[in-house]
């Protein structure tokens, strides 16, 4: 598959740089493949895009960290508390409508042109696609599970410990592959409506000079970044949910 | 018990003698679970109480252990994992509950797949863990609900064997649900008959005196065990009848 995959976005890639280079598609517009890779090669060379790319992953990663830890301990509060699900519910609902590009300006009045006003919007952003993921992960455990466990001793400690977070775990990780990637736009979002440094900034001064190629160029690098990330995140649930029933196991012994 | 719309078991005064064993038997959705669920604890009565060895019972039933009709292991626990809950939940020091949940891995021989996930494992398998878990905790009470209800003749007779040997080792109280009248026969020293659902009943009461020990390979073929069978099938069969017209 991954070969098909691979061949996809190759011959992708050769119609828009054959389309660019015989004039079908206007090279101040659409650039061409071969100058953003040359692009990407040179600001990776100079050194001009560590700097950049090193503020916007420190923003990701602290929106992504924020927005989880809430979203998760919310999650499970409410999950656990029917009058305090029912209480917040509608303004949880009203919030999460909310365009979060609108928040970008109020945010920057807030928290200036530094790097919390970024990460603000970031954690506005994973805060509630974790929020809701764990809130339906902790109702869905089978209830039959926890009674058994209950039945076994459990305290509400221990059922959280060894059931509920468990449980909730597969659920919290398919938000986390979405989260990601939205935390990585919010941030370059925020950087491009208002900063001093990011790969948001980069593009919008690209932007500013009709820069096409620099632009594409900070496209391409973010693609990188979140395909690199999504990856170590894959990995990261293979690890965890290991106990899983995955069709490719299906051997030996596991009649199932 | 009342359900919203729905009246499963009412007026049932049915006790337990301790160091017996059970069963419970009744057409499909008659209230079964319900009644053991409300024995167990997990829900509570809409009238009526429940009284463990004389004291009324409030919570979760801390004196019974429950193999459920449904899987109930934790998925993302191994073999092991899932038979030390039990003395982990209860606090046992890590070396001597590891101990005690490979002893029991032994009893049911399941010593090869103790690394086993549970969705690695046959029914019969996860049965079998399933025991382990309920039994390592030592509750003085035991409920099953129709525990081998999915699995095949065979093992399930296989099971059933390996049930009486441990009750017979351990001379806990049990109560066994099953719709399968041989099965409930086979295993026990007094069958209960539950008439049709909705506001079920108890239709009868029937002492079970065969020889022990048994074996429930051989015992259905017996003369005696015959006998049994067909008084308490006379009774059952009309709420079996039941319970199809109501349908
Ligand atoms: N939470 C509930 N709300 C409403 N009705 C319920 C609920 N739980 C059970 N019932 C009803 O109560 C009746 C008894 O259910 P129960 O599960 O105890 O039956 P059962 O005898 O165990 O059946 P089976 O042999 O199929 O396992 C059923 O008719 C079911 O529809
Ligand atoms: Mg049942």
């Amino acid at each position: 598959m991954v070969v098909w995959q691979l061949l996809l976005g190759a011959s992708l890639l050769a119609a828009w740089q054959a389309g660019a280079s015989a004039g079908v598609l206007d090279k101040f517009f659409f650039s061409r493949p071969s100058d953003i890779a040359l692009r990407v090669w040179q600001m990776c060379l100079t050194g001009a895009v560590w700097g950049h790319l090193g503020t916007t992953l420190l923003e990701a990663a602290l929106s992504f960290a924020i927005g989880v830890a809430l979203g998760v301990a919310c999650g499970f509060a409410l999950a656990r508390n029917r009058f305090l699900a029912a209480l917040f519910d509608p303004y949880l609902r009203v919030a999460n409508s909310l365009p979060r590009v609108v928040l970008a300006p109020i945010f920057l009045l807030w928290f200036g042109l530094g790097i919390w006003s970024k990460v603000a919007l970031g954690v506005t952003v994973v805060f509630f696609i974790v929020f809701f993921n764990t809130l339906q992960g902790v109702r869905e455990v089978d209830p039959v599970v926890v009674h058994n466990a209950r039945m076994l001793g459990a305290s509400e400690r221990q059922l959280i410990r060894h059931v509920l977070i468990p449980s909730a775990l597969s659920w919290i990780f398919s938000s986390l592959h979405i989260s990601i990637g939205f935390a990585i736009i919010a941030v370059v979002v925020g950087e491009y409506l208002g900063a001093a440094k990011g790969i948001g900034y980069m593009i919008a001064q690209a932007e500013g000079v009709f820069d096409t190629t620099g632009v594409f160029a900070g496209m391409a690098i973010l693609a990188g970044v979140v395909l690199a990330v999504g990856a170590g995140v894959d990995r990261l649930e293979r690890r965890l949910l290991r106990w899983k029933a995955r069709d490719s196991q299906a051997g030996g012994e596991s009649v199932s | 018990m009342r359900f919203p719309g729905y009246t499963a078991v009412e007026g049932i005064d049915l006790s337990v003698a301790p160091g017996t064993f059970l069963s419970v038997v009744g057409p499909s959705g008659c209230g079964k679970s319900t009644l053991l669920n409300m024995a167990a604890g997990l829900m509570s009565p809409s009238a009526g109480r429940i009284e463990i060895f004389g004291q009324p019972l409030e919570g979760v039933n801390r004196k019974a252990g429950y193999m459920f009709q449904q899987d109930a292991l934790l998925p993302w626990k191994t073999v092991l994992g899932n038979i030390l809950l039990g003395p982990v939940f209860a606090g046992v020091a890590g070396g001597k509950a590891e101990a005690e949940a490979r002893e029991w891995i032994r009893r049911v021989g399941l010593e090869r797949f103790s690394h086993h996930y549970p969705h690695q494992l046959s029914g019969g398998m996860r049965k079998r863990v399933a025991m382990a878990q309920t039994w390592i905790n030592d509750p003085e009470i035991i409920f099953m609900d129709e525990p081998f209800g999915a699995l095949d003749l065979h093992t399930r007779m296989r099971m059933e064997g390996e049930i009486l040997k441990l009750w017979a080792e351990t001379k806990k109280t049990v109560v066994f649900v099953t719709h399968d009248l041989e099965e409930a026969i086979a295993l026990s020293d007094e069958v209960v008959v539950l008439t049709a659902g909705p506001a079920s009943r108890i239709c009868g009461r029937y002492p079970v005196n065969l020889k022990r020990p048994r074996n429930p390979m051989d015992i259905k073929t017996e003369p005696e065990f015959s006998a049994v069978y067909r008084s308490i099938w006379r009774d059952l069969r009309g709420e079996v009848l039941k319970s199809y017209e109501r349908e």
